[in-house]
């Protein structure tokens, strides 16, 4: 098992001198049934690219503050354009939109730093992004304090509500999760069993019974004089749905570890929860990186499901403004770009978590 | 390394390292390990060989309660191993033990993996902890290397540093299940070398393996074990020259007859 210390880097194969032609004779028609099929390709392609590249770029308009700039010939993006500020923001008052700005730039900051490795006191920057960060957000957000009017949780939406359910929940979810998994794989019986019955009740309930529940049943258990916000409720129903699955992905880590990496760090003294935070979970959580950001991604999706608890995230604050009547008849205009906001986040994750899992397995893995 | 076999702050200085006492272990029905008596005197080196499946790992696994036993006493460094998890960390402390497949931590440089307990469970600084790592990679031969993961080291080399990584605690006695066994021939050279040192210098070792050379020139006892019994022990040299049960007899000759 000697590995080389310097092993040589992988090339792509070498480009065919003869350039795209070859490249296209050798790929896609080489023989006749090759060429029958690459030019339906070319040809489906065509009938669904060309009207949409038309409808959303070539005939679309882009300038004006109603609907009358519109020519009703392409994409009317002057409607996305005139209500981005409540996409972005929901109903957050405009003239305290600039405390929503400086937390959407920390915010964004502070993922950026995490993500680039070349940035340096990760350490310091993650502890403020989980401890500080919150509680600036918080107060920034939420007012009451330092004389900022307050605004309440149910003006906040659109784009900032998608993000800050997401957050909170994806933050929320794993050390929840890391703790289930480790209980479920406890032998205490009464914390493993109370894992387990967590982790599937959460598991075989559908989300949105769980938000049905979180804003329609829990009230009547509360008292009466005790009243838990609305945004709250759905956040703590979000973080635990999504805790479970976290469990679950987080187990499958736990048992690619072999059982002598605990017992080497056992024989040395360790406490189970030196063995836990120091040997098995850092390898455990490199190895599940994929499968974490796979629950993120879901997770981020199904933040669209608030909706029905009458928050309104990104898709459901598109989907009031569609109703609005000067707006009448561009909801294709609008799912489009809800559709498109959600795919640039998920793909950033997906691409990101790509890279990683790229990095770690030319790093020195074994 | 003297200094690791004679530094053994909070025990009694009892001059038995390890007691086993009518020790019994069942796997389910299994009986595994049969009234183990054994009593191992600071700074003796104890090799203990027998067929597979005979209990050898189990036993030594034990004594750091690595493996639970259900029945007899077990005392370690004069401290009675009880299911007490602050007792077992205790003993854990005092007592290395070094792994048929090196178990080193791959995330882990090869430093990292010597300062870790050190720092984390004795509660060294750093420097300190750096400092010693290194004096013990030197020892094994391989200080060159405290920079590099484990995956790019060679079997026997992540063994040298497995040894280290446990002498970082100064243990009173040092475990060793077949270290050399799942090494290359040309690699189990450099790992004896390692133990026969250690071994000079006053470590209290309990070993199993079936490096019969390795028995003749440093073991103060052999035990031989079979069906999770020890069936003989005795001085190496009349232990290989004339052994007394026909079990042994046979192992002896299947070992050392090809
Ligand atoms: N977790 C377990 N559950 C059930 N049986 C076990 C378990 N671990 C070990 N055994 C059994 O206990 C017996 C003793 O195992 P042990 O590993 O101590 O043998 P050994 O003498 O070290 O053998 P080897 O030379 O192959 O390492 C074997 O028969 C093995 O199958
Ligand atoms: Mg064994």
């Amino acid at each position: 098992m000697i590995h080389n210390q310097t092993m040589i880097e992988q090339r792509p194969a070498p480009s065919s001198s003869v350039g795209a032609v070859a490249w296209l004779r050798t790929n896609l028609f080489n023989g006749p049934i090759n060429t029958i099929f690459t030019l339906i390709g070319l040809y489906i392609l065509y009938l669904l690219v060309v009207p949409t590249v038309q409808w959303a770029f070539i005939n679309a308009d882009w300038v004006g503050t109603t609907r009358d700039d519109c020519s009703r010939e392409g994409a009317c993006w002057v409607f996305i354009n005139a209500r981005l500020s409540q996409f972005i923001y929901g109903l957050y008052p405009s003239s305290e939109i600039w405390r929503a700005n400086i937390v959407f730039a920390m915010f964004f900051s502070l993922i950026g730093w995490l993500a680039i490795p070349r940035l340096p006191f990760k350490r310091w920057v993650a502890i403020f992004a989980l401890i500080v960060f919150p509680v600036i957000s918080f107060v920034l957000l939420y007012g009451g304090y330092f004389d900022l009017p307050k605004v309440p949780t149910h003006r906040w939406g659109g784009l900032m509500l998608t993000l800050l359910l997401a957050t909170v929940g994806m933050v929320g979810a794993l050390p929840i999760g890391i703790v289930l998994a480790l209980g479920r794989r406890s032998n205490m019986p009464i914390v493993k069993s109370f894992c387990v019955v967590f982790i599937e009740f959460w598991r075989g309930v559908p989300l949105i019974t769980v938000l049905f529940m979180a804003s329609v049943m829990l009230p009547l258990f509360l008292p009466s004089d005790m009243s838990v916000d609305r945004l709250v409720r759905a956040l703590i129903g979000l973080t635990l749905f999504q805790s479970a699955y976290m469990a679950e992905v987080i187990r499958g880590g736990l048992q690619a570890i072999p059982k002598g990496q605990e017992e080497a760090a056992a024989a040395l003294g360790m406490t189970y929860w030196k063995r836990m935070g120091l040997i098995i979970l850092p390898q455990a959580l490199k190895m599940m990186i994929p499968g974490i950001v796979n629950t993120f991604i879901s997770l981020f999706k199904d933040t669209t499901l608030v909706m029905i608890i009458g928050l309104f995230d990104l898709l459901g604050i598109v989907q009031a403004a569609l109703a609005d009547s000067r707006w009448l008849g561009f909801s294709l205009e609008g799912y489009v770009f809800a559709a498109f906001m959600f795919w640039v986040f998920c793909f950033s994750m997906s691409r990101y978590s790509q890279y990683l899992e790229r990095k770690l397995h030319t790093g020195h893995k074994r | 390394m003297t200094q690791a076999a004679t530094n053994n702050p909070g025990n009694s200085t009892s001059d038995l390292m390890v007691e086993m006492r009518g020790v019994n272990k069942w796997y389910g029905d299994f009986h595994v390990l049969r009234d183990i008596y054994l009593e191992v005197k600071r700074g003796e080196r104890i090799v203990i060989c027998g067929p597979s499946g005979s209990g050898k790992s189990t036993m030594i696994r034990c004594i750091n309660h690595l493996e639970e036993h259900q029945k007899g006493e077990i005392v370690v460094g004069g401290v009675p191993l009880t299911q007490d998890v602050k007792r077992i960390e205790q003993i854990r402390r005092s007592v290395g033990m070094v792994f048929q497949h090196f178990n080193l931590f791959p995330h882990l440089t090869v430093l990292e993996n010597c300062c870790i307990a050190p720092m984390w469970v004795q509660k060294k600084p750093r420097k300190e902890a750096e400092a010693m790592a290194m004096q013990y990679l030197e020892r094994v031969r391989i200080a060159e290397q405290a920079k590099k993961y484990p995956g790019q080291l060679s079997g026997g080399q992540q063994q040298r540093v497995a040894i280290a990584r446990s002498l970082c605690m100064h243990p009173d006695v040092m475990l060793f299940d077949e270290p050399t066994s799942a090494l290359d021939p040309e690699m189990i050279k450099e790992v004896l070398d390692v133990m026969v040192e250690l071994a000079e210098e006053g470590m209290t070792m309990l070993c199993v393996t079936h490096e019969m050379g390795f028995a003749k020139t440093v073991a103060d006892r052999v035990i031989f074990m079979d069906q999770g019994q020890i069936i003989e022990e005795n001085a190496p040299e009349p232990f290989f020259n004339n052994p007394q049960s026909e079990r042994t007899q046979l192992f002896l000759s299947q070992i050392l007859g090809h």
